[in-house]
């Protein structure tokens, strides 16, 4: 029979190390933890980054005033009726809030259709709208992107924060998302499982949903970007350090992106 | 009735609502071995989430050690939160052929109980953002809604 499992720890370090012990499959990745501490306690700690006003106009930036609670929202430690109230506190007029709130009902709708479609979620819900096939996409997601070593200083740092530190910006999940299915020409599902294995707010709905939103199996268009667009909302901070800056693939106006990524008349 | 609690991952809350019905009630974690494959951060987080509940923690078939608690707590009902994942509902669903089971609402967001489409967020949104807001719910057809990736490919705003 098996027994109840430990409670007690001397520290953080020898909760690690009975985690890694309990559970011999996390061996496969990296092991990695994160700064990010769970619990009621650590959530309450980031109340204090509820600025609503200043989220509705930063919130694209990577630099913004995002709050970081997704992991204790995914997990119920901290309940969406919680937050909203939080910020119409804060807010000094309701409309402060209006972004804010918007985003955490993004939350609510994918919820909603997780308890509608159930295992679903794994499946396309509507066909791609780039013009390719489904098959036409990879079922693997290629080494180099997981590992970091793609040569393009943006994605590759994607790619170590979200293995690392288990979070990861929401554009930069965009841009990550993007630059797999649609440069990459590799099935969403693949992106979305790797995703799943490092996000401490990782979640079948929000995260399969997205991808598909992304993808274009449950938008009208599928999203991308241009460098020009990654580097604003980053403040150059990857292109500036990039080897193949003014000559990367994602160079150039949105038409001919368009023109060259997808098949569409 | 002797009552136990099972709690899973899509509810670490201290105060939830199961916690909150039955304060005296013992509470069980399960780290499913059917439950999906994760990094260790993931599993560090959540464990320490669970050190901060009055919870005692189990690893192996979910339902068989849900139910080998409640037995040895000779409870003859189980208290859970409702949760959209199918593979906690299939839980429930065997629970809930030996044992009586309640499950309780998770602290609602929106109070709302109409039906609403959603087969885009634009058409949630406009149903629902007075809810979400806590205005007063204004008539169909006076809101401006704001369609994700609709204005830019930068598709900035929503998802
Ligand atoms: C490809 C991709 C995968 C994603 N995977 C996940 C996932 O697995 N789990 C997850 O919780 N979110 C996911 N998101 C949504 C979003 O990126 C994160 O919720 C957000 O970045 C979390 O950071 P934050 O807590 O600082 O958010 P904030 O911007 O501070 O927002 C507050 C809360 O609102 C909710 N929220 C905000 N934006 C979104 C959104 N677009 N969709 C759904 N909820 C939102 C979250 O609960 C978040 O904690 C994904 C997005 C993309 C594009």
């Amino acid at each position: 029979m098996s027994q109840d499992l430990r409670r007690d720890f001397q520290d953080r370090q020898d909760l690690i190390d009975y985690v890694a012990e309990i559970f011999p499959q996390t061996a496969n990745f990296e092991p990695f933890v994160a700064d990010t501490r769970g619990g009621r306690r650590a959530a309450e700690q980031l109340f204090e980054n509820i600025d609503p006003k200043k989220y509705g106009a930063t919130r694209n930036n990577i630099s913004g005033a995002v709050t970081y609670l997704s992991p204790y929202i995914r997990h119920g430690v901290v309940t969406l009726r919680e937050v909203r109230d939080l910020a119409l506190r804060r807010a000094d007029q309701r409309k402060d809030a209006a972004k804010f709130i918007m985003e955490l009902a993004w939350r609510e709708y994918w919820q909603r259709l997780y308890e509608t479609l159930g295992g679903g979620v794994w499946d396309d819900i509507e066909e791609y709208k780039t013009g390719f096939p489904p098959d036409s996409y990879d079922e693997e997601l290629p080494v180099n992107i997981k590992r970091g070593t793609t040569g393009l200083a943006c994605i590759d740092a994607f790619s170590r924060e979200l293995r690392r530190t288990g979070y990861l910006h929401n554009h930069a999940r965009m841009w990550l998302a993007s630059y797999v299915v649609h440069w990459r020409k590799v099935q969403w599902q693949a992106g979305a499982e790797w995703f799943l294995e490092h996000l401490l707010d990782g979640d079948p709905a929000s995260n399969n949903l997205s991808w598909q939103w992304v993808a274009s199996t449950f938008s009208n268009k599928p999203y991308f970007f241009n460098r020009e667009n990654l580097e604003r909302h980053t403040e150059g901070l990857y292109c500036r350090q990039c080897l193949h800056y003014g000559s990367c693939p994602f160079e150039g106006r949105y038409e001919d992106l368009s023109q060259k990524l997808f098949q569409i008349q | 009735m002797n009552t136990i609690i099972w709690v899973h991952e899509d509810c670490l809350h201290p105060t939830g609502p199961a916690y909150m019905a039955y304060p005296e009630s013992p509470s069980i974690f399960v780290f499913d071995d059917a439950g999906p494959v994760m990094s260790l951060k993931r599993y560090v987080f959540i464990y320490e989430c669970l050190l901060e509940l009055p919870v005692v923690i189990r690893k192996g078939d979910a339902v068989q050690e849900i139910l080998g608690f409640a037995r040895r707590h000779s409870a003859d009902r189980i208290v859970t939160i409702a949760t959209p994942s199918p593979r906690l509902k299939r839980i429930q669903q065997k629970l809930a052929q030996s044992i009586q089971l309640e499950v309780l609402a998770y602290d609602p967001f929106l109070e709302f109980t109409g039906t609403v489409r959603l087969e885009r967020f634009s058409q949630f949104w406009r149903t629902v953002e007075p809810y979400a807001m806590l205005e007063e719910p204004r008539s169909e057809g006076d809101q401006e809604v704001a369609i994700p990736g609709s204005n830019t490919n930068d598709a900035a705003a929503g998802s």
